[in-house]
């Protein structure tokens, strides 16, 4: 019973992964790209870690630190990423309303 | 049936990496298929060495010494992959400090600027 | 268009040859007899429970002095190809980069948490090469990471480039001096038996096998750092 879920949980991980790839490939622009990317594939790790604690119950400390570490790193490489694409100015998508960060780093007085 | 399932996944990346490489005409793109391609070579290297219902080649609690010769995989495949992969980073160093210098002389990243032969 | 039919004709004949390797592989039942030996005289000769490292380190030792060498040279490249890149001029203050920029706040309490962590895990993987998985490579490439951390989050932070080409020729040294030793010392060269093979298990066994496998992981780490560090911008 138990190894049902686990392998569930480990196939719906499958699912966020290839979810990922499919947003990476089909968003417009960098920044968007690296939203898909991260977000579902820590989520995918996450599952996947998860169904494997579960299917094997003797390796859940050591699992349930793995996630820990991936919820760590993840997000943080995206979000050094993003700034250094805003950084070298890449172009947003048409779509964009608000740019937050280029209006919290206009210093008043500047032309630009 | 494990390994087979391996060596295609292995030889599939390979094939993507060859289709980027000979594609794409943006430099980091390209280094990006190299890279690719070595990780394909690593992983069908590492499925040919695979013993049927074998495990890891390390001798603790859960395997022992006198019966490790028929229940392990061959470990001199995972062996020259190791040294393989950080080899394979350092080249791909020496690739991007190329294509920085490419871009300090020509201010873009296409490999169509590129054309001027020297004879 | 000529161009694409061209490129799909070379994957597909490669796409070929590769599916006849598949059709005619057929999975191994048993070891084969030089992977047998290994697998039978690492533990009872050199006293090392994990195989792969004692092929890495005794049996093909001299490979991995190679691979060292290797690695040597690629840095040599790299510091030769981005030594002389003068620094960035551009032509008015839109098309430079914020050069006033410092890192942000998030990746620097992550790397005053993470640093630690990586240096420790390094050391572990190391230092436990010949008991469970991994090395001496392995190692060096975790250091390499936490030092890449370090670069990122910290944009004044400079490595001392001459305390780490000191240490790594340092290191170099030793493996190689070590090898000499067995000669001297034991069956041959690289032979692990210089120092005393203890008891099957513990920490310190396997003769001279930590120490290759920490002089290994230092002198990759330090080499895959100084890569690292000729990649920054020149400052102007």
């Amino acid at each position: 019973m138990m190894e049902l879920v686990g392998s569930i949980m480990v196939l719906l991980g499958a699912v966020f992964h290839f979810s990922a790839g499919l947003g990476m490939l089909r968003m417009p622009d960098a920044y968007t790209r690296m939203q898909a990317g991260t977000k579902a594939s820590t989520l995918g790790n996450t599952l996947i870690l998860l169904g494997l604690a579960i299917y094997h119950p003797g390796w859940g400390l050591k699992l349930l630190i793995i996630i820990f570490f991936v919820l760590m790193t993840n997000p943080i490489s995206s979000h050094a990423l993003a700034r250094a694409a805003h950084g070298i100015r890449i172009p947003m998508a048409g779509q964009t309303g608000i740019d937050a960060l280029r209006d919290a780093r206009r210093k008043p007085g500047d032309s630009s | 049936m494990i390994s087979h399932i391996v060596l295609v996944t292995g030889l599939f990346l390979i094939l993507i990496g060859l289709w980027g490489l000979l594609t794409h005409r943006n430099i980091l793109r390209i280094i990006i298929s190299f890279s690719l391609m070595g990780t394909g070579t690593h992983i069908v290297t590492v499925a040919i060495g695979y013993v049927r219902n074998g495990t890891a080649p390390i001798i603790d609690r859960t395997l022992d010494v006198s019966e490790a010769a028929s229940h392990v995989v061959d470990p001199i495949p995972s062996a020259l992959v190791v040294t393989a992969i950080v080899i394979g980073m350092a080249v791909t160093a020496v690739m991007l400090a190329f294509a920085v210098r490419l871009y300090d002389s020509k201010k873009t990243l296409s490999i169509d600027a590129f054309t001027d032969s020297k004879w | 268009m000529i161009h694409r039919l061209l490129v799909a004709v070379v994957v597909a004949s490669f796409g070929l040859v590769f599916a006849s390797l598949v059709v005619g592989y057929t999975e191994q039942s048993s070891l084969r007899p030089l992977a047998e030996s290994y697998v039978r005289l690492v533990p009872h000769e050199l006293g090392a429970p994990n195989v792969i490292t004692g092929i890495l380190l005794t049996y093909r030792g001299f490979d991995t002095l190679g691979e060292v060498a290797v690695l040597f040279m690629v840095a040599a490249s790299v510091g030769l190809v981005l030594g002389t890149r003068r620094a960035r001029r551009s032509a008015s203050a839109k098309d430079r980069p914020d050069e006033t920029r410092s890192s942000s706040e998030v990746v620097r309490t992550a790397a005053e948490i993470l640093v630690p962590l990586i240096c420790i895990f390094a050391a572990y993987i190391i230092m436990n090469g010949h008991l469970s998985a991994g090395g001496g490579f392995q190692g060096g490439a975790v250091i390499a990471s936490g030092v890449l951390l370090m670069l990122l989050a910290f944009p004044q932070y400079q490595p001392n480039l001459d305390f780490l080409s000191i240490t790594e020729s340092v290191a170099g040294a030793i493996f190689v001096l070590a090898g000499i030793a067995g000669l001297i010392m034991a069956g041959g060269f690289l032979d692990n038996r210089i120092l005393p093979l203890g008891q099957f298990g513990a920490f310190f066994s396997a003769g001279a096998i930590p120490l290759l496998s920490v002089c290994l992981g230092i002198k990759v780490g330090c080499e895959l750092s100084v890569i690292l560090e000729r990649f920054r911008p020149q400052k102007l």
